[in-house]
């Protein structure tokens, strides 16, 4: 992996290393009478990233890739089986500091069922700035309310319970409360998938505000192109369990080089008249095991040679700088 | 002239809520003839799924169609016994929908369960009806059929999976098939699949396609022909290709500004503001009108129809301006 030298001006605030992150799965009796093998398959298979300061790298891939598992070790939420997490330059240890969680928040897809229910929205800011003990006591109520215009809800929502807010305010009570904790990186998990275009627009919109306005550094996962794209500095494409392409969002979009990056981008329904979406066969997934070894995309591949059933493809620069794809037939 | 395959004139249909009577659609007509291919758009709640569920009779029992007639083949389904409004239905219609998936029999090999449908309702025998199968099989491009008749759903991807659904949809060899966003949980790879299946299957065997998302770059690619629908009603029709291009209606202008495109990063995305409006209130003004930047004290009045333009139809007050909103909206759009 290319270091973040060059980059020296913005400071690396989260840099992963190699992540793996594997689910335990156990052999059940019915494993076991058959005689079968339990595949243990990991979910993050060997992840380096870096993001500096300020900027949104969009995570995309298909469902089952594993980008929330990757966001949700990068979070602390999971532990990495093997790898380095490192924040501002420190490795993160197994149990993270009151600090590091602080400086990592996450929002989920489903802001209905990660907001409990019986708490106000007031309970649910203040709960996270008394327990960090981010302002003063008396200075509780009003940051409250700072929290709610900034992320455009109206002043009197504190007394309110999630279930009376819509879909999209419901979302912006999610983010309020990630950012009560003041945090350096915001991890957003397909934070828009669940909303109509005209509320996604305006989270969308509040998002891009946050991060010019605090300096947010963001890691936006979603499995929509579109919005990718419109948030994004940087893209990094991910596919079983492994990063495949990464650059920025204007390379990525107008040079993708991975195949896989190709058939994504490519399977994209567009706006603009007369466009088709790609005529090109678009394969199905093989079975994971199969996969494990070689080129993981090899089999829905257009492109692929014997080779890439053995070797295992690393991420190689390619044309300008920051720009990378793992694939051994790239010219 | 054959009389259209579906004609919905004046549907209206209500629903009984803890929240009172909900008019949940309130006057929409259209048609659909074999080979056409429309897509209905809307944010959730407007009535797409009601509207599709009224044709095919599957209301849920708290609601009821109150107003409008449904004609199938000429026919008017309420002068119809419900066997008769069925045996109707299935000669013609087919769907499938966001949930088709979860829809499949887990316990039942996926041959078996395309080939219900020929056994037990056309009466064919069983080795004809699993030759039909076969055949749907490969039509629906899932190769290898005879080693994946036997397979149950859960042995195949979510992919295979929705090609199955939409091989079962087939097996009644219907004129049209509705879709209620059968795409919204698949991957986009997955969903280009699908589309282009449905494409083909348009192209190749006239098939009919209603297609309800509210996903406008699906309806760009698969459809020729648009609906939009706002709380209950219909407020702007047209071909795909004039209402993505001149859109005649502030919601379908905004609603298309609002969209983020793919192909390009802007600045800003244009938003919508508020919500749509409690529809178990009488409407009495422009239902739109809260939301909408070219709204005037006229919007109050009454509630604008659905009226021909010079290449679509639009329900507004303020159609005939629409060329200069492009210039208008950045200005007037709220900020949030
Ligand atoms: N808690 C878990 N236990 C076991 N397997 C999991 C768990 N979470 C995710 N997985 C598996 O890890 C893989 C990646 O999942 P996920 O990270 O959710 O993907 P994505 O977010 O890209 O859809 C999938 O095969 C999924 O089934
Ligand atoms: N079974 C039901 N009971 C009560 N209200 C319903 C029911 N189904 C739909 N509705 C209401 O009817 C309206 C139209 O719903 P629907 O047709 O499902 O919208 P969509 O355009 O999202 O498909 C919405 O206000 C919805 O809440
Ligand atoms: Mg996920
Ligand atoms: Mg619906």
């Amino acid at each position: 992996m290319t270091t973040t030298s060059t980059q020296s001006a913005t400071p690396t605030v989260i840099q992963a290393k190699d992540v793996v992150k594997h689910f335990a799965k156990r052999q059940s009796l019915f494993d076991r009478l058959r005689k079968r093998e339990v595949f243990n398959v990991p979910a993050v298979d060997g992840v380096s990233l870096h993001m500096v300061a300020g900027e949104t790298l969009g995570l995309v891939g298909e469902s089952g890739c594993g980008k929330s598992t990757l966001g949700r070790t990068l979070v602390g939420l999971y532990t990495t089986s093997s790898g380095s997490i490192e924040l501002g330059g420190k490795v993160v240890g197994e149990e993270r500091t009151l600090e590091e969680r602080r400086n990592v928040q996450m929002v989920f897809q489903d802001p209905f069922s990660s907001l409990n229910p019986r708490m106000t929205v007031g309970q649910v800011l203040r709960e996270a700035i008394t327990f960090h003990k981010l302002v003063p006591d008396d200075k509780v109520e009003e940051r409250c309310l700072e929290l709610l215009s900034l992320v455009g809800l109206p002043k009197d929502s504190l007394d309110s319970y999630p279930r009376q807010f819509s879909g999209g305010q419901r979302q912006r009570i999610g983010i309020a409360r990630s950012l009560a904790l003041e945090p350096k990186i915001l991890i957003a998990d397909e934070v828009v998938s669940a909303l109509d275009v005209s509320v996604q627009a305006s989270v969308v919109n509040l998002l891009m505000d946050l991060k010019r306005d605090l300096g947010l550094t963001m890691l936006f996962i979603s499995h929509n192109i579109a919005v990718v794209r419109q948030v994004s500095d940087r893209i990094a494409v991910m596919y079983l369990g492994r990063i495949v392409e990464t650059g920025t969002t204007e390379e990525v979009f107008n040079n993708p080089s991975h195949p896989y990056t190709q058939l994504l981008l490519s399977s994209v329904p567009k706006m603009t008249s007369g466009s088709q979406i790609s005529k090109a066969p678009s394969g199905e997934l093989q079975s994971i095991k199969s996969a494990l070894v070689g080129c993981r995309f090899r089999s829905r591949c257009p492109i692929a040679t014997p080779e890439c059933a053995t070797t295992d493809p690393m991420l190689v620069q390619i044309g300008s700088t920051n720009h990378q794809a793992a694939c051994i037939n790239l010219k | 002239m054959n009389p259209p395959l579906i004609s919905v004139q004046n549907l209206t249909v209500e629903i009984k809520t803890g929240r009172g009577l909900l008019k949940a659609i309130r006057g929409v007509s259209f048609d659909v003839n074999p080979g056409d291919a429309i897509g209905i758009v809307g944010e959730s709640g407007s009535g797409k799924s009601i509207t599709l569920k009224a044709i095919l009779d599957l209301l849920p029992t708290n609601a009821r169609v109150t107003g409008g007639k449904i004609f199938i083949n000429g026919q008017d389904v309420s002068a119809l016994k419900p066997k008769a409004r069925r045996a109707l239905l299935s000669e013609n219609c087919a769907m499938i929908f966001q949930d088709a998936i979860a829809a499949l029999n887990p316990v039942i090999k996926i041959g078996d369960q395309i080939a219900e449908v020929p056994r037990y309702r056309l009466g064919k025998s069983e080795e004809e009806s699993k030759n039909i199968a076969l055949t749907l099989m490969a039509k629906v491009g899932i190769t290898d059929g005879e080693s994946r008749y036997d397979l149950y759903p859960h042995q195949l991807s979510g992919g295979l999976r929705q090609r199955v659904a939409i091989a079962i949809a087939l097996s009644g060899d219907p004129k049209i098939l509705f879709c209620d966003e059968p795409t919204t949980a698949l991957d986009v790879t997955i969903q280009a699949q699908v589309l282009r299946l449905l494409k083909e299957l348009r192209e190749n065997s006239g098939l009919g396609i209603v297609f309800v998302t509210h996903d406008l770059a699906v309806v760009n690619e698969l459809c020729d022909d648009i609906k939009v629908m706002y709380a209950g009603k219909l407020v702007e029709t047209g071909t795909v290709e004039n209402v993505f291009t001149r859109p005649t209606h502030p919601y379908t202008f905004s609603l298309l500004k609002a969209a983020p495109d793919p192909d390009k990063a802007v600045h800003r995305l244009f938003t919508i503001s508020g919500e749509a409006p409690n529809l178990t209130q009488p409407v009495t003004a422009c239902p739109f009108a809260p939301r909408c930047f070219a709204a005037s004290d006229q919007c109050q009045s009454s509630e604008p129809e659905l009226l021909p333009m010079a290449q679509s139809m639009s329900a507004c007050f303020h159609s005939e301006n629409h060329v200069n909103w492009a210039s208008e909206d950045s200005q007037k759009s709220v900020a949030r």
